[in-house]
């Protein structure tokens, strides 16, 4: 493997790909852009699976894409690919394409990635920095590529310590970044099946009542129980109970006289409200799915923003108490 | 003075960044529960919204015809036309069944004030049960002639108000002229204010056209040349490949001009040409399509004779199949005169537009099914390029509306090598794949906005009486005389005296 990589011969393949593409047929090609996204993944992260959610975001959110595969301990290497992710929309003749370059970078050369990247971005666009490895987190150089980054999203339900990393996030988000976390991005489907609830004014009068708010959860989901109780507690103004050891996600929001849950069944998202039930589809969110919600966003999120302040300190107590 | 305690509590859940709008409880009250529009269209578009958890848990549907079913009936009955019309939306099992428990049928006839009486039962019961919030939506999916007796015996029956909003969703036609448009609203007005009066208008619907909009008023660049300096003219087409489909005997009575022109076609026109609103609240931006409606020049007779053109498809052999006349169609008589081709040349009396011809066309059995605006800009005043003809290409920026969505604009750039030749590129935007989100159906989006109270894509009682008031005077002139149809084939672009019409101003029809 080469230890340098050059963004101008990068850049020039791009240019020559393009040009390449339009020798071909006489449709032509169509080039989509609307941001730049840099994905950082593992080298053992499912290239097919990883390869398959970046081109169903393409058509939504075109974008130039580079993805950074981290190889790991080992001599200093750094390599890169250039190719594109082209589709024929469904009835025409033209296609639609988007850039993608791959470079392959291990630790050791890891502190060379920001200074590759930089000229690589594409112009008054915003940059998307989707941080798929849990390892970055614990990398100093993760500070220099937030520092390219409009928005960085991470996932913490993946990472080695979730209490830390809704700290580092919260650490982050004060400092002025636009972050996201995808185990907060799962509720958001929840949330609204809540808020919906309420707009019933019956229901909505009865909310002052509540005086317990209760989040179950089973291990592996402990971000977003944190996540789902911090939001309730703070729409509410109550303290929130954490159960571990739970099968499924629920939230129960209760009174003496009122009740309301919210479970996770199969595909569908039951809601409780005084014992009757009602349910609506709710496929298990893919990688797709969550990205899809947070490109669309490049902006501050009041409401991520507040909750991340609360869960963050509730990861820390719950952790303090395990 | 407002207290505090007075004021309706917030929904603390709310994150308007992420979710959904906000859609309040109601029932919706459909009459003409068993007619194609409901089974086609409406319960899907609705179950669609249930699928999307895009209505509120207080959510029902109570359908209205003369057929007697029970609820159960009804629901199933529903169920085969979700299935059968719901084109990318899979039936459920647990969503439906949530959904049809919500459904709920009465059946009598609209003219029958007991149909009524057991209706405002059915709605008192269901609020109680439903927290419905008292909301009701009331959509007649019926026969024009029968909008103003339905309205009459919601009033009669003390539905008209209620504890919630009460709304009236109506179909065109609106009336067929300005007197029964007219007539019609005052009908309406008998029992609801024209504020909860919401004609619906499927085309403003589409996701496409609300795009001209965010294309006019949310970029900087275009608006500037959106103004008879550089606007040459505007071409705008809405043609059909299919001809009346079985609806001969409803086309004979409508036609082109009114079936078209009069509602669709000049709504499109009205959101192309109108003056930027001061808001995206729904009277400004009806108030401002309202206001370019009233500026379209009415024509003189004379005026009509050189700037309407009528038409009628014959008979033709396209692809290999024989094709019928309009006349041939089933419940066609033999010698109609109903125009099933329409262009008018429409001038708007404005600052902006004055001078700028708007050629508007729609037909059947037309070449291809395609829906678009073509805007038209002046040349470049001096052709310094002018060697092989090429740079007499005007610049050209389209709007597909159907079926491939989408903006393009036509401009010139110079032939790779050596000289200065110029050839005409294309610069495309695709709606469908630049965006590949499924767009919602128009009747999914209008519905939503009755239920939320947004009007801004309805038509208002004074956009419906400007229409007519340009239309009419064709009508009037169309109705005294006679032609000699059929003028043309089926499958072409129309009668040659459509071309004629914008050759005598130096125009050509594209051929899009």
């Amino acid at each position: 493997m080469s230890a340098t990589v050059s963004p101008d011969r990068i850049l020039k393949q791009l240019a020559d790909l393009w040009t390449a593409e339009g020798r071909q047929g006489d449709a032509g090609v169509l080039r989509a852009c609307s941001m730049t996204l840099v994905v950082i993944a593992e080298v053992s992260d499912d290239p097919s699976a990883l390869g398959e959610t970046l081109a169903a975001l393409m058509p939504e959110h075109p974008a130039r894409t580079i993805l950074v595969r981290l190889s790991g301990d080992g001599e200093r290497a750094l390599a890169e690919r250039v190719y594109q992710q082209c589709w024929m929309p469904f009835g025409q003749r033209r296609q639609i394409c988007c850039e993608q370059i791959e470079i392959t970078v291990s630790d050791a050369a890891l502190a060379d990635l920001p200074s590759v990247l930089l000229p690589l971005q594409v112009p008054d666009l915003p940059v998307i920095l989707w941080c798929r490895s849990a390892r970055l987190t614990d990398l100093p150089e993760r500070r220099e590529l937030a520092g390219i980054a409009t928005k960085m999203v991470f996932d913490s339900t993946n990472a080695p310590n979730p209490a830390q990393a809704l700290g580092r996030l919260r650490d982050a988000c004060g400092k002025g970044l636009l972050v996201a976390d995808l185990a907060w991005t799962t509720l958001t489907r929840w949330r609204e099946s809540l808020a919906r609830l309420f707009d019933n004014r019956d229901y909505l009068a009865r909310l002052a009542e509540v005086q317990s708010v209760r989040v179950a959860f089973p291990s592996g989901l402990a971000s977003a129980a944190w996540y789902l109780a911090a939001w309730a507690a703070n729409a509410l103004g109550r303290a929130p109970s954490l159960v571990p050891g739970a099968s499924a996600l629920r939230l129960e929001l209760s009174s003496q006289g009122f009740s309301v849950s919210l479970a996770r069944e199969d595909d569908r998202l039951v809601t409780t409200v005084d014992g009757k039930s009602s349910c609506a589809s709710l496929p298990a969110p893919t990688g797709y799915l969550l990205m899809r919600e947070e490109l669309a966003i490049v902006r501050r999120d009041p409401v991520f923003e507040r909750t991340l302040e609360l869960a963050a300190r509730l990861a820390v107590h719950s952790s303090s108490e395990g | 003075m407002l207290s505090l305690s007075s004021m309706a509590p917030t929904n603390p859940f709310e994150d308007p960044l992420r979710f959904e709008r906000q859609v309040p409880p109601c029932v919706v009250v459909i009459f003409g529960a068993n007619g194609d529009l409901t089974k086609r269209k409406l319960l899907p578009a609705l179950y669609r919204l249930a699928y999307d958890r895009r209505l509120a848990a207080g959510f029902a549907i109570v359908g209205i015809s003369r057929t007697p079913l029970s609820d159960d009936q009804f629901r199933e009955k529903m169920r085969e036309s979700v299935q059968q019309f719901s084109e990318d939306t899979p039936l459920d099992p647990a969503v439906w069944n949530d959904f049809a428990r919500a459904l709920y049928y009465v059946a009598g006839d609209i003219a029958d004030a007991a149909l009524y009486r057991n209706l405002a039962s059915k709605l008192a019961a269901i609020e109680a049960g439903a927290h419905t919030g008292g909301n009701a939506l009331f959509y007649l999916s019926t026969q024009p002639s029968q909008y103003a007796p339905i309205a009459r015996g919601i009033g009669a029956a003390g539905m008209g108000k209620g504890n919630g909003w009460r709304r009236l969703v109506v179909e065109k036609p609106f009336g067929h002229d300005l007197a029964s448009a007219q007539k019609l609203s005052d009908e309406l007005h008998e029992v609801f204010d024209e504020a909860e009066v919401y004609r619906i208008d499927h085309y403003l619907g589409k996701e496409t056209v609300q795009n001209i909009l965010a294309f006019r008023f949310g970029n900087g660049i275009f608006e500037p040349l959106w103004n008879r300096r550089y606007v040459n003219h505007v071409q705008i087409t809405g043609a059909e490949s299919i001809g009346v489909e079985g609806r001969g005997a409803y086309y004979q009575e409508a036609g082109a001009l009114d079936d078209m022109i009069q509602n669709h076609l000049l709504q499109v026109m009205a959101t192309i040409a109108m003056e930027p609103s001061a808001s995206f609240r729904a009277t400004s931006v009806r108030d401002e399509r309202s206001k370019l409606l009233r500026s379209i020049r009415p024509m003189t007779p004379g005026e009509v004779r050189k700037n309407a053109v009528s038409g009628q498809y014959g008979p033709a052999r396209i692809g290999g199949k024989d094709a019928p006349g309009f006349r041939q169609e089933p419940g066609v008589a033999p010698d109609s005169q109903t125009n099933t081709y329409a262009a008018v040349t429409f001038f708007v009396d404005n600052w902006r537009w004055a001078g700028v011809p708007f050629y508007v066309r729609t037909g059947k059995r037309l070449a291809k099914r395609v829906t678009e605006i073509a805007i038209q800009f002046n040349s470049a005043p001096l052709h310094i390029f002018n060697q092989d003809g090429a740079g007499d290409s005007p610049n050209l920026l389209i709007l597909r509306i159907q079926p491939e969505e989408g903006i393009s604009i036509k401009f010139l750039s110079k032939r790779p090598g050596s000289g200065m030749t110029l050839r005409p590129v294309s610069m495309d935007f695709n709606y469908g794949s630049s965006f590949g989100e499924r767009s919602p159906s128009a009747y999914e989006t209008l519905l939503l906005d009755a239920i939320v109270g947004d009007a801004t894509l309805y038509t208002r009682q004074d956009m419906v009486e400007a229409s007519w008031s340009v239309v009419e005077p064709i009508q009037n002139v169309w109705r005294e005389s006679r032609f000699d149809f059929p003028n043309y084939p089926a499958g072409s672009w129309g009668p040659a005296a459509a071309d004629e019409m914008l050759a005598r101003r130096g125009h050509v029809w594209r051929k899009p």
